[in-house]
């Protein structure tokens, strides 16, 4: 802060005038390329302060994939599991096993590729992407 | 790897032990160790909490800047994944990621006998994900009644497909707080039964006569993982965080 700063500003001061200059532009350019970028994240107020850096956020993606793809899947096989059963011997007293088994677990499947795809898609598109899909009214729009 | 009686079984860790009996009205509400784990999580965040904000001084101490930096992280989080009108969620989102963050972090000081990892049984992170999946569908119900069912019916599609798409949403649906409970719970348990199996290896290879020069060898690995787990220990609590928003914002929004 004191004497040390000052004495390094007013060396960098005397060797680069130019340097300085430059830098500035620089600077300006950046800040008119992020401009360029998110011209949507704007209306989030002041929100990307602190925390995410980018390997942070692909890395939390890229961990959630796999439990996406399995979920659905057990989700659908126990469906049709408990479906054939319980519940239709239990309403209308037939044996349906094996069928909504399948049925269900190829259901289930579509569904975990349905959660991995959309995941993926916003992998892709980066952290601002549901922002910028709200922003975009009349875009088609997967629900987040 | 069952070296009984030693100390070296990989999964011994994950032991509930019951600490006090209590019995209400018939209901086994013992506290366990898993349970002195949580009450120290919130004593400690609830006194970081308290003494870092206490000041509230215009030029942030370290410690107030820690919980401003916490905030913004987690308030931008929620900004970014469910927008503006989320921000009533904002305390939701952060007592579970503080919650999550610091069971995992605890879990990770090796206290030997003691050390349990409250995050690695699964019927508590799918009780933190069903109190998620219900927040959606009360509040989703409350705003939007029953148009909240619409998120069900994706928008842009022949009607001849609907019967086919519906029940796939409604899984994707289902296996929302499923995926979310079963990543945070199996992250930890894996990671954990890892680092002991790894740390485990040290031990045998020192009482094995001359495979003691390979021993250095799991050790590195051990120190290694130990670094890694921190990393997933963080991570997940951010997961979580980030997913609890991305549902949130379906309860907020509805159907598009």
């Amino acid at each position: 802060m004191s004497h040390a700063g000052k004495g390094s500003d007013k060396n960098n001061g005397k060797i680069s005038h130019d340097a300085r200059a430059e830098i500035k532009r620089r600077s300006a350019e950046i800040g008119r390329r992020l401009e360029a970028a998110r011209p949507t994240a704007q209306e989030h107020s002041q929100s990307n302060g602190y925390g995410h850096s980018a390997s942070h956020e692909a890395m939390g993606r890229a961990l959630r994939l796999s439990t996406e793809l399995i979920g659905g899947i057990v989700v659908g096989a126990a469906l049709g599991w408990y479906l054939d059963h319980y519940l239709m011997p239990y309403l209308f007293g037939v044996k349906t096993w094996p069928l909504m088994f399948i049925i269900f677990f190829l259901l289930g499947s579509a569904a975990g590729m349905l959660n991995v795809v959309r995941s993926g898609m916003k992998m892709k598109t980066g952290p601002s992407a549901p922002a910028r899909g709200r922003a975009v009214p009349d875009d088609h729009s997967d629900d987040n | 790897m069952a070296a009984e009686g030693h100390g070296h079984s990989p999964i011994e860790q994950f032991e509930i032990r019951e600490l006090v009996p209590i019995n209400l009205f018939g209901i086994d509400a013992s506290l366990t160790n898993s349970g002195a784990y949580m009450l120290i999580a919130l004593g400690l965040i609830f006194s970081f909490l308290y003494f870092s904000t206490g000041g509230r001084s215009l030029v942030p101490t370290r410690l107030q800047s820690i919980s401003e930096i916490l905030y913004e992280f987690i308030a931008s989080t929620v900004r970014e994944n469910v927008g503006a009108k989320g921000m009533q969620f904002f305390p939701l989102v952060f007592s579970l990621f503080i919650f999550v963050l610091v069971l995992n972090l605890l879990g990770m000081i090796p206290i030997p006998g003691v050390t349990f990892t409250v995050t690695s049984h699964i019927a508590v992170t799918a009780t933190l994900a069903l109190l998620v999946i219900s927040i959606v569908i009360i509040y989703g119900l409350y705003k939007h009644g029953i148009g909240f069912f619409g998120i069900f019916v994706p928008s842009g599609v022949p009607p001849a497909l609907l019967p086919l798409l519906i029940p796939i949403e409604i899984i994707s649906f289902i296996s929302r707080p499923i995926s979310l409970s079963v990543r945070l719970f199996a992250n930890m348990l894996a990671g954990h039964i890892a680092l002991k199996i790894f740390a485990g290896f040290i031990g045998l290879l020192l009482g094995g006569g001359i495979w003691a020069l390979l021993a250095p060898l799991p050790l590195a690995l051990t120190v290694a993982l130990t670094a890694l787990e921190v990393l997933v220990a963080v991570l997940q609590a951010y997961v979580f965080a980030v997913l609890t928003c991305i549902y949130l914002s379906d309860a907020v929004h509805g159907a598009h």
